[in-house]
């Protein structure tokens, strides 16, 4: 005899918890978290290198890296940051909250201001999986392209803030820039835009100012935390 | 690619039904999958495939049931399908909305013999 079970149930809601719990301990401990998610090589961890000793000792930094092997980014933050730590994923190509929930136990979270998660260089996994942060960063590099927002439209839909990399070789490529704001304009009008390059210090200002102003606002304010 | 990282995820879910329903052997199982999670049927299928092994849903029917994109305007309260790569509303253009669907991955429903 056959027998159907209805189930109806939100298959990543075990995720999703565990990510909700990622944010009260960030919350609690005053911690900015940010989720830096692009393609391999846009610049994740020269970003990291430029931003943690420009941020200053007023608000060190953690940073948790994911990769699917090494521990050559974390080597890389490793004299910047006041601890690293690798998680490698092996086959998987993104970081799960969970993954994120066991590395906290040995991170000293209040010592910290913020806490910056590299994820898996990945353009389309790392956006479907919340690891409980505050704000997620996604990086565009000048070499992938013009085309890639709207062929990757999901991170850039949920992304808070654009970074387009490596823009000091704007123009030595036949690169249309109005064409990637229009495409952000159409999916994520409110998202923040910056021109960077961690080559000349293009947008760095713009990028430390945001950062800060993110923290002020979430440090303490219960109510950001409410996923809609 | 996250389409194995849902799989194993379905499994886990799968799994703990099928033992507390005491169940031997799943003969479908039925997904709904909304548009914007940017799951690849055919990949699906495969992932579903390798990550059942050995399990009661090893050889079950996958019957994936899209579900379409839609969103509410903030602004004007147009309720309206948004394009892959444009969610501006269509009637204001604005682009503070609310997707009201298109990003579930849901576990509907176990066919099983039992």
């Amino acid at each position: 005899m056959n027998m159907k079970i209805n189930v109806v149930k939100h298959v990543l809601a075990a995720n999703d918890l565990v990510a909700t719990e990622n944010r009260e301990v960030f919350r609690k401990a005053g911690i900015l978290a940010v989720n830096i998610i692009s393609s391999p090589g846009s610049g994740k961890t020269t970003l990291l290198e430029h931003t943690i000793p420009a941020l200053g000792k007023v608000d060190p930094s953690i940073v948790v890296v994911g990769d699917l092997q090494t521990t050559r980014d974390a080597e890389r933050v490793s004299d910047k940051a006041i601890q690293v730590t690798q998680i490698n994923t092996g086959m998987s190509c993104h970081l799960y909250a969970n993954q994120i929930a066991e590395s906290l136990p040995g991170l000293n979270l209040e010592k910290a201001g913020y806490l910056f998660i590299e994820n898996v260089g990945n353009l389309v996994c790392p956006g479907e999986f919340d690891l409980g942060e505050n704000v997620k960063v996604i990086l565009l590099s000048i070499p992938e392209g013009d085309d890639k927002v709207a062929k990757y439209p999901t991170v850039f839909r949920v992304a808070d803030i654009i970074l387009l990399t490596k823009i000091d070789l704007l123009n030595s490529s036949r690169y249309n820039l109005q064409r990637v704001y229009d495409d952000i304009n159409k999916l994520n009008p409110t998202a923040k835009v910056i021109e960077f390059s961690s080559l000349t210090g293009q947008g760095m200002e713009a990028w430390l100012e945001w950062l800060q102003t993110q923290k002020q606002q979430s440090v303490g304010a219960q109510a950001k935390f409410v996923k809609e | 690619m996250h389409e194995m990282s849902l799989a194993v995820a379905l499994m886990e879910e799968i799994n703990a039904i099928a033992s507390q329903n005491q169940v031997e052997r799943i003969q479908e199982v039925e997904l709904h999958i909304g548009v914007l999670k940017q799951v690849v049927p055919v990949v699906m299928q495969e992932a579903f495939n390798a990550a059942s092994i050995g399990t009661p849903a090893e050889g079950a029917l996958l019957k994936q049931v899209a579900i379409d994109a839609q969103a509410s305007c903030r602004s004007c309260k147009n309720i309206f399908t948004p394009e892959p790569d444009n969610f501006l509303c269509p009637v204001c253009g604005q682009g503070l909305i609310d997707i009201l669907k298109g990003e579930e991955f849901i576990l509907q429903s176990l066919t099983c013999e039992s």
